[in-house]
């Protein structure tokens, strides 16, 4: 399974968890996590498709055709809102 | 006043509040050649998008926003003709009027020093995994971003 990590409002879109798991194959790219999360998270997949929400991987932003391994360390990251 | 004046000190993500003095003696003490400092400080305001805001909360994604502030610092220190950049922000429960962010950057001339400051911060915003829950009358709001 491949952990996703939730911040900001999206955890309310998840019932309040910071911790998704998708079932994928080792090798599946950004747009097929995007693809399942649509299908099983339509708001969240909506904001995705909006690039609204942005995926980071290893802790950079990642491309829709960057390719994923479950050891990766993958995040959802809302709009920023840091500063003041 | 003596400070710890290591680079990792210069760029920090933390829970409590920093001291503005520390903080500017920090910079300060990097280089004599300073003859000019910026310093950009961001406070916690009781209204927004018309809205009262009893108390705010703030979250940040550990490692990716260091790696960000680390490398807004690292860009200022390369693009503009500064000699030296700090930027600071808290994380956690914050309330109205206290400190939230912090640039401080120290350069030969004032030019160069606002020029950079206002980069950091605008940069920040725009790079840095870090999100704001507004405490509303209303109810708890995610602030989806501030211009």
């Amino acid at each position: 399974m491949f952990q996703v990590r939730l911040f900001g409002m999206l955890k309310t879109l998840v019932a309040g968890s910071n911790m998704l798991e998708m079932p994928l194959a080792d090798g599946a790219l950004v747009k097929d996590l995007v693809d399942s999360l649509k299908v099983e998270y339509p708001e969240l997949g909506k904001l995705l498709e909006q690039k609204k929400v942005v995926v980071s991987v290893n802790q950079e932003i990642a491309h829709w055709e960057t390719a994923l391994v479950e050891s990766d360390e993958i995040a959802l990251l809302p709009p920023f809102a840091g500063g003041a | 006043m003596a400070v710890e004046t290591d680079a990792d000190m210069l760029v920090r993500v933390q829970e409590g509040n920093f001291s503005i003095d520390q903080e500017l003696e920090r910079v300060r003490a990097r280089s004599t050649k300073i003859g000019g400092i910026a310093m950009f400080l961001g406070t916690a305001r009781d209204h927004s998008k018309g809205h009262d805001v009893s108390s705010m909360a703030f979250e940040h994604y550990e490692g990716m926003a260091q790696k960000k502030l680390k490398e807004i610092r690292e860009r200022a220190l390369q693009d503009f003709d500064i000699i030296e950049a700090l930027v600071l922000h808290r994380y956690g429960p914050i309330e109205i009027g206290e400190n939230i962010v912090l640039i401080i950057v120290g350069a030969q001339h004032r030019a160069d020093a606002f020029k950079a400051c206002q980069w950091c911060i605008d940069e920040l915003k725009k790079i840095t995994p870090i999100w704001k829950m507004e405490y509303t009358p209303q109810g708890d709001v995610w602030v989806e971003e501030h211009p």
